[in-house]
């Protein structure tokens, strides 16, 4: 059965209407949950607004566990999935840059998008930035290269890495989630309310 | 009491219930395409559409680009690309429709707007950088790689958040 | 009254109530009985490629194809070795029926980079060895349509057309002359010595350039 696509069951041509839709359904549900709005996203370090860390942890562990359902009554081959291959050190690096990039700009690639949409000018500032970003990267990429394609572990998943049932890691990683809900919650309360 | 309102006017969805919503399309995105969702790659296939128009030879010698590039087919022509069309047509409607359709800089009200738009761009510099580096932002790489348990989605997405966190403090004026 | 207050109670508890609910789904996921996985194709998949014409490559397909010399192409004789040493198509491997599976002879048939064409007297054996294969996942795995009979009625002895066959069939004809006459030289060196040709074989398909996949469009990268 699935991925439908790849396997031919929906032709090729719907490909990108299929693409709009989906994007589509994406911005609305990320502006409709205030990802829009970087002072909401910029919460989750400062333990005044966690829908962060909430909405993230709940679509992985919704998206992880309906997976393996799936794969499991056979109506999606997990292995046919893309799985982002793990180049170790750039993944770190990246990742780190990311990092402070999220903080001092407040936004990520696909919330920016949405900010632009209604209208933040911060958003397409942020977006300018990216575009820049994206811009010197390339441009110094022959620099980076050897860095970019270094390390590489292929494309592994945790299954691989620790060696142990993918039920397992689910079971495990939704505890955490649910952990830090409720972790959340309580260091929320604790934490002078920050209004936006 | 109502003033406090006026002031706090972000009536947003539960977000469990957007993080369900969103776990289901992510689901559904699997299903479909085999490949999870994403939002930088679209800006990439527009950095190289840019710079093939304006210098191809450029373009053609760079081995960045020239990855993206295919003879007689616009980097455009892209699926990333097309759902990024789509996220900028329902974060609009998402804000039609919740009357949230304004021009303007959102910022805390300790920091002028030219300060927040200079981290801004400073921000999204470093986001953009740092994106191509581990091959994939928050959507593409962490979200998307965390719910087909791909390790390097799980690195990434520690390395952002844990990096958010350790710099938090320092940005504080920023925000709070 | 009391059932508003039931579900009063009820939406305090809500987000317990859904953390349980995910807890539960998740430990279903350890807890479910594992049962091991079809390896290779999917029965589906398996019936509609056996009904599909597709995995046949005719007689004068193959003779063009060979006449070219096209470097793409790796013929597996599925008859036993004595019926090989006997005769064989040029450049063919013998890889008789029983023996498909060996270790040694596994890498030829479980590859993507050659056309594999199976053969046999008629389509039998090789119509076997293809429904073996291709139950594995194996790719690009083609059968000789009729087998060694059939290539000995259309290339090496083809008929004269009659004289009310269409322009076609004449040069139809004159291709198989042609291509009967280049293997009539062919299947005498073949014979002269079968077994050294299949082990010289054995080395050259690592030199040949890959062809591109024909795999399905793979999903590829986010962001």
């Amino acid at each position: 059965m699935g991925p439908l696509i790849p396997n031919g069951i929906i032709p090729e041509d719907w490909n990108y209407i299929i693409a709009i839709l989906i994007g589509l359904a994406f911005g609305y549900i990320l502006e409709a949950s205030g990802f829009s709005s970087s002072r909401k996203l910029a919460g989750v370090f400062y333990g005044y607004d966690f829908a962060v860390l909430k909405v993230f942890f709940t679509s992985a562990v919704v998206a992880v566990i309906g997976l393996y359902y799936m794969d499991y009554l056979n109506w999606v081959d997990i292995s046919q999935l893309y799985v982002h291959p793990t180049y170790l050190w750039a993944a770190i690096i990246g990742g780190m840059i990311m990092g402070v990039g999220f903080l001092a700009g407040g936004f990520c690639p696909g919330t920016s998008l949405c900010a632009v949409a209604i209208g933040k000018i911060d958003g397409m500032v942020f977006t300018l930035g990216l575009i820049i970003g994206i811009f010197i990267f390339s441009e110094s990429f022959s620099a980076l290269e050897p860095f970019f394609e270094g390390s590489n572990l292929g494309n592994i998943t945790l299954v691989d890495t620790l060696g142990i049932s993918p039920y397992w890691i689910i079971f495990v990683f939704t505890i955490i989630a649910l952990v830090a809900f409720a972790f959340s919650d309580w260091v929320r309360s604790k934490v002078k309310k920050v209004f936006y | 009491m109502k003033d406090k309102k006026q002031q706090n006017r972000h009536v947003y969805w539960n977000p469990y219930f957007g993080g369900f919503l969103l776990g289901l399309l992510i689901l559904f995105t699997f299903y479909m395409t085999g490949r999870g969702l994403g939002a930088s790659g679209a800006l990439k296939s527009s950095v190289v559409t840019m710079v093939n128009t304006v210098a191809p030879t450029h373009a053609q010698n760079n081995t960045y680009y020239s990855k993206f590039i295919k003879e007689g087919e616009s980097p455009m022509n892209n699926w990333l690309v097309f759902e990024a069309i789509g996220v900028l047509l329902g974060a609009f409607l998402s804000g039609a429709f919740t009357g949230r359709l304004k021009l303007k800089v959102q910022h805390s009200p300790k920091i002028t707007s030219k300060r927040r738009l200079i981290f801004a761009l400073a921000g999204g510099l470093l986001f953009g950088l740092g994106a191509q580096i581990a091959r994939g932002c928050t959507s593409g790489a962490a979200l998307s790689g965390m719910a087909v348990l791909s390790t390097g989605g799980f690195i990434t997405m520690m390395a952002i958040f844990g990096t958010g966190y350790a710099v938090a403090y320092f940005f504080r004026k920023n925000w709070i | 009254m009391s059932k508003k207050y039931k579900l009063k109670r009820l939406l305090v508890r809500r987000y317990q109530i859904l953390a349980a609910i995910l807890f539960i789904l998740a430990a279903g996921l350890v807890l479910l009985p594992k049962y091991k996985k079809n390896e290779g194709v999917k029965p589906e998949l398996f019936v509609k490629n056996a009904i599909s014409s597709e995995r046949y490559i005719n007689t004068d397909l193959l003779a063009d194809r060979l006449v070219n010399q096209d470097p793409s192409i790796l013929l597996i004789d599925t008859r036993p070795e004595k019926e090989f040493n006997e005769f064989a198509l040029p450049n063919a491997i013998n890889i008789p029926l029983k023996n498909l599976l060996d270790e040694n002879y596994i890498e030829y048939i479980d590859q993507d980079i050659y056309d594999i064409i199976l053969y046999s007297n008629d389509s039998f054996y090789a119509d076997q060895a293809w429904m073996i294969g291709n139950r594995l996942g194996y790719k690009n795995l083609y059968v000789l349509k009729g087998g060694l009979n059939e290539w000995f009625n259309t290339i090496i002895s083809p008929k004269y057309p009659d004289e009310t066959m269409p322009k076609e069939a004449f040069e139809l004809y004159s291709f198989r002359k042609a291509a009967g006459m280049y293997f009539g030289i062919g299947v005498i060196d073949t014979k002269a010595n079968p077994i050294e040709k299949a082990v010289a074989k054995k080395k050259t398909p690592k030199k040949v350039k890959p062809k591109p996949k024909k795999k399905k469009r793979v999903p590829e990268g986010g962001c």
